[in-house]
């Protein structure tokens, strides 16, 4: 395939001194003029000693910062002991935190941020979500050659859209050192949604141990962070929560056994080693996010977490979801939703009216696998707290998770929500385009196949196909929810506030499978990692359509780079919401449509940061014609 | 057997799983995978662009789209970094026995057992080793060691295949005999989780064994486990000078009950019956020896 995948390298001279750093600046130079720039633009709210690591200052101590703002704004990464729910922890901050500060721009106009890599080690920032030369986008090895220790890379790009971000480090694992904060664009014009105060609120999950330390064990021992497998112990727990006699809670488990499969296995990495943090603090320190009596609050979410979903719900107040990844959908009201990693909602809460100044509400944010959670409370004042409710029993993935959903309910779920109205529109659909290399058919945008057999291909040793059949899920909201008497978002209620540019048929599609070894911990698609893929590629300009079917056992958050992915969420063409991320259940088939409109090399993967790093990855090219033959993704 | 008749096979095997599928299918056909492109081969059948107008791509400073399409052509520059380290080494060390094992007869001296394993190595390819052994340390100076050194491959999701050397050597106060193998075998999970680990040995006087190894993990707690494990080795001939008949020649059964204090490090107690089997007992039988054994094991299991 090595060959297969080769060509000549024509343009890299050409380009390499395009890639130049703007400047470079010594360590030295650095510890001069730190001091003075970091206190002009203002990003210390309690005017720390910067440096100072004998006096150890907790995590969470966020700033703010205008990107888009007259001479933009520097941020400067370093190593530093930072408490983290009170234990020391070796951090990477920025700006002298964890999270970074929150980055604020604007819509149409230029951000200018300086990164100043006080690490002693090379790093990145890609900017999550956002829109922007290719060069800009912050991925080492694609986008550009990272940032050497001691250097100041320039980020310069026109602001071409608006809603709630994130960004992070590209490189190795440094995202699990605290190496993220949220971006927020506010827009051009008016904005939607109505609120009265806004808060940020970054998810993430610390661990104390050394993150290639945890991939190794991950790599090492099966298994290593779960301490909720199924054991003789919890036998008689199974059968209290699930109404099964012993019989049926022994053969279920022997039938996970004979398939060598753990169906408590809901997250690698568990409450065992994370410390799970809103804004940096822990559930005991409880961050207190404040509003008035009759006040339109919105939470910005941003889950910033490595290997976590969080669940998230506010016991007393139901959520309008306004906005997923930053693209405002039509506002939905629900009690609970699932944030994948890598993920972004905003959500308005209203705080009934009362004369009381003693209420408080808890923002309850658990694991997928139930191993802890983070929390924070929205009230008057500081210090306040509500009831915390208790863990919920952990989820076991079900046989649906392996694509072995009952007929009966395939057909109830299709005649309820897809239904046949839009029969005339699947038609037109049919019609053949004239193009220049022929024919081309437009792909059908409604009634999609709801599922698809898998064929005998296994994908060799990288990869445990669990499912045979894949299927949409887009109304499951997930393992362990939808059980409790309240809503729970899912991905068919996500509409696109309004229609989005660019939207028509795509005249190209393809299937990806997303697969793994859980037993080795390898990941990839196709049954390959990147060190061994070829470049997915794009022709610029195309409408493509990207079939992902999960041939795996767990739910993967994938991101790509650079380009929206529309997502179809069952409902039509015009208002299938755009997404960076989408998750992809067990046994799911998850259909993207991407408009390819951004040349370039750019990152598609798993955004579980370790299945990134075990070859869950690709680089996708965005080139002129496909006449070339594939790119190797390694040099 | 004649190739119709596989024909005939296959077919029938296909009508069966057509009714089968028949009854679990919607009207509307499904989608095979198999009959659906990747990117790939989706690229090579795609032709032509859209001739559509769309907004002002986002280009880097400096650049036209042409140069940025043609980089995008090409491989990542020299220069650049590897993006994602996914093919990096590993190395694993698991010590799953380190034991002190107490015989319930007064005939067998009490001594220390060990069983290690470990690998230098890639997802794919590793470098695996495999050592164990026991010694008497109070009174007269005995013991045994074999050490695999084997070259090992991921051939399936959960099957290495196993190819390599084996040095094995056996020691008394006056005495010392060591020879070496050629190894072959397959170690991996089998349905239920079983742990198995098989090897067929072929020593350099042509002498060929075969040793079988299965064990399973019994969670009680999430940290106390159950280890039920049995060994079993087979002569293909009757190899005298080690006291060995053909055929099944002796079975270890043990038990050990482990608490996980961190999964890496876990002190266990265990019960070992052991037996001799076929000519192999009656070997020992006429030396005098006994042919079973029961053993009380204390020790620890650690990785790193």
């Amino acid at each position: 395939m090595k060959d297969y995948c080769n060509q000549t390298p024509k343009v890299r001279q050409a380009f390499s001194s395009k890639l130049s750093l703007p400047y470079t600046m010594t360590r030295r130079d650095f510890l001069a003029v730190t001091g003075s720039a970091v206190m002009a633009s203002s990003l210390w709210p309690l005017g720390q000693a910067w440096g100072a690591d004998s006096d150890i200052a907790p995590a969470g101590n966020i700033g703010e910062l205008n990107a888009t703002g007259a001479g933009g704004i520097d941020l400067y990464l370093e190593r530093r002991n930072l408490l983290i729910g009170g234990r020391s922890g070796r951090a990477i901050a920025i700006n002298g935190s964890i999270p970074g500060p929150v980055i604020r721009m604007t819509e149409g106009k230029e951000a200018l941020i300086r990164v100043h890599n006080l690490l002693p080690e090379s790093t990145s920032i890609h900017w999550h979500g956002i829109l922007l030369p290719f060069t800009m986008d912050g991925v080492p090895g694609i986008s550009f050659p990272g940032i050497s220790s001691g250097e100041t890379f320039t980020y310069r790009f026109p602001v071409r859209q608006n809603g709630t971000y994130w960004y992070h480090s590209h490189t190795g694992l440094q995202e699990q050192l605290g190496h993220y904060g949220q971006l927020v664009v506010a827009p051009a014009g008016p904005d939607p949604v109505a609120y009265d105060v806004a808060h940020s609120i970054v998810l993430s999950d610390w661990t104390f141990e050394d993150p290639q330390r945890v991939l190794w064990k991950l790599k090492t021992m099966e298994g290593y962070y779960n301490f909720q497998r199924p054991t003789l112990a919890n036998i008689q727990d199974q059968m209290q929560a699930t109404g099964m006699t012993l019989k049926e809670v022994v053969d279920k488990r022997l039938a996970w056994d004979r398939m060598r499969m753990d169906p408590t296995d809901i997250a690698d990495i568990t409450g065992a080693t994370y410390s799970y943090l809103i804004n940096g603090q822990t559930a005991q320190e409880n961050p207190v996010f404040t509003a008035r009596p009759g006040q339109r609050v919105r939470l910005r979410f941003a889950n910033a977490s490595t290997m976590t979903f969080y669940d998230i719900r506010i016991p007393g107040l139901p959520m309008t979801v306004v906005q997923a990844d930053g693209q405002n959908i039509q506002p939905v009201e629900t009690d609970e939703l699932r944030i994948a990693v890598a993920e972004t909602y905003d959500v308005v809460v209203t705080i009934p009216d009362t004369q009381s100044s003693d209420w408080a509400y808890t923002l309850f944010a658990e694991t997928m696998d139930r191993s802890g959670y983070a929390r924070a409370t929205i009230a008057p004042r500081p210090g306040m707290a509500a009831a915390v409710p208790g863990l919920r029993r952990r989820p076991m993935l079900t046989m649906a998770d392996m694509g072995m959903m009952m007929d009966k309910d395939m057909d109830m779920k299709h005649n309820g929500h897809m239904g046949t109205k839009n029969k005339k529109d699947d038609m037109d659909m049919q019609h053949h385009m004239p193009d220049h290399g022929g024919k081309r058919r437009k792909l059908p945008t409604q009634n999609l196949p709801n599922r698809i057999r898998h064929g005998s291909a296994e994908h060799g040793p990288a990869s445990i196909t669990m499912a045979r059949t894949a299927y949409r899920r887009l109304d499951y909201p997930g393992a362990g929810l939808g059980n409790d008497g309240w809503r729970v978002l899912t991905y068919s209620q996500l509409r696109a506030l309004e229609r989005p540019y660019g939207r028509r048929a795509p005249t190209r599609e393809f299937d990806l499978h997303l697969t793994g070894n859980m037993h080795k911990y390898i990941w990839g698609f196709d049954g390959k990692k990147w060190s061994e893929s070829c470049m997915i590629r794009f022709q610029y300009k195309e409408r493509l359509r990207i079939n992902m079917i999960n041939d795996t056992m767990m739910s993967h958050p994938i991101h790509l780079h650079g380009m929206w992915m529309d997502l179809y969420a069952g409902g039509s063409l015009d208002d299938n919401p755009r997404k960076h991320t989408v998750i992809v259940q067990p046994a799911e088939l998850l259909t993207v449509d991407i408009f390819a409109d951004a040349p370039g090399q750019w990152a598609f993967h798993c955004h579980l940061l370790y299945h990134m790093e075990a070859g869950m990855f690709r680089t996708v090219a965005v080139v002129k014609d496909l006449k070339g033959g594939p790119i190797h993704a390694k040099v | 057997m004649p190739r119709y008749k596989h024909c005939l096979f296959a077919m029938a095997i296909a009508v069966i799983m057509q009714a089968g599928l028949g009854f679990a299918q919607e009207k509307k056909e499904m989608p095979v995978t198999s009959d659906r492109p990747g990117h790939q081969e989706s690229a090579r059948e795609h032709h032509g662009s859209l001739p559509f107008d769309i907004q002002t791509p986002p280009l880097p400073e400096g650049m036209s789209l042409d140069d940025v399409l043609d980089h995008a052509a090409n491989p990542p520059p020299d220069y650049f970094p590897t993006t994602i380290h996914d093919d990096r080494v590993y190395v694993f060390t698991l010590f799953e026995k380190l034991e002190y094992r107490i015989a319930d007869d007064d005939d067998t001296p009490d001594h220390m057992g060990w069983e290690a394993q470990g690998w230098v190595g890639r997802d794919f390819n590793k470098f695996w080793w495999k050592h164990e052994g026991e010694a008497v340390f109070d009174g007269s100076d005995k013991g045994e060691t074999e050490t695999d050194l084997l070259y090992s491959r991921l051939v399936t999701p959960f099957w290495n295949f196993q190819m390599g050397v084996q040095y094995a050597n056996e020691w008394n106060t006056d005495d010392y005999e060591d020879r070496w193998s050629g190894v072959i075998g397959f170690q991996g999970l089998a349905p239920y989780k079983f742990e198995l680990d098989n090897a067929l040995y072929v020593s350099e006087d042509g002498d060929v064994t075969f040793a079988c190894e299965a064990e399973y993990d019994l969670r009680i707690t999430q940290r106390i486990v159950l280890q039920p494990l049995a060994e079993l080795h087979v002569a293909a001939q009757d190899i005298s000078e080690r006291d060995m008949g053909a055929g099944i020649t002796d079975v270890n059964l043990d038990l050990r009950l482990r608490y996980e204090i961190k999964r890496e490090f876990a002190p266990y107690i265990g019960i070992r019956y052991r037996f001799l089997v076929g000519e192999t007992a009656d070997i020992a039988e006429e030396a005098g020896a006994d042919t079973t054994h029961v053993y009380f094991m204390a020790g620890i299991r650690f990785a790193f």
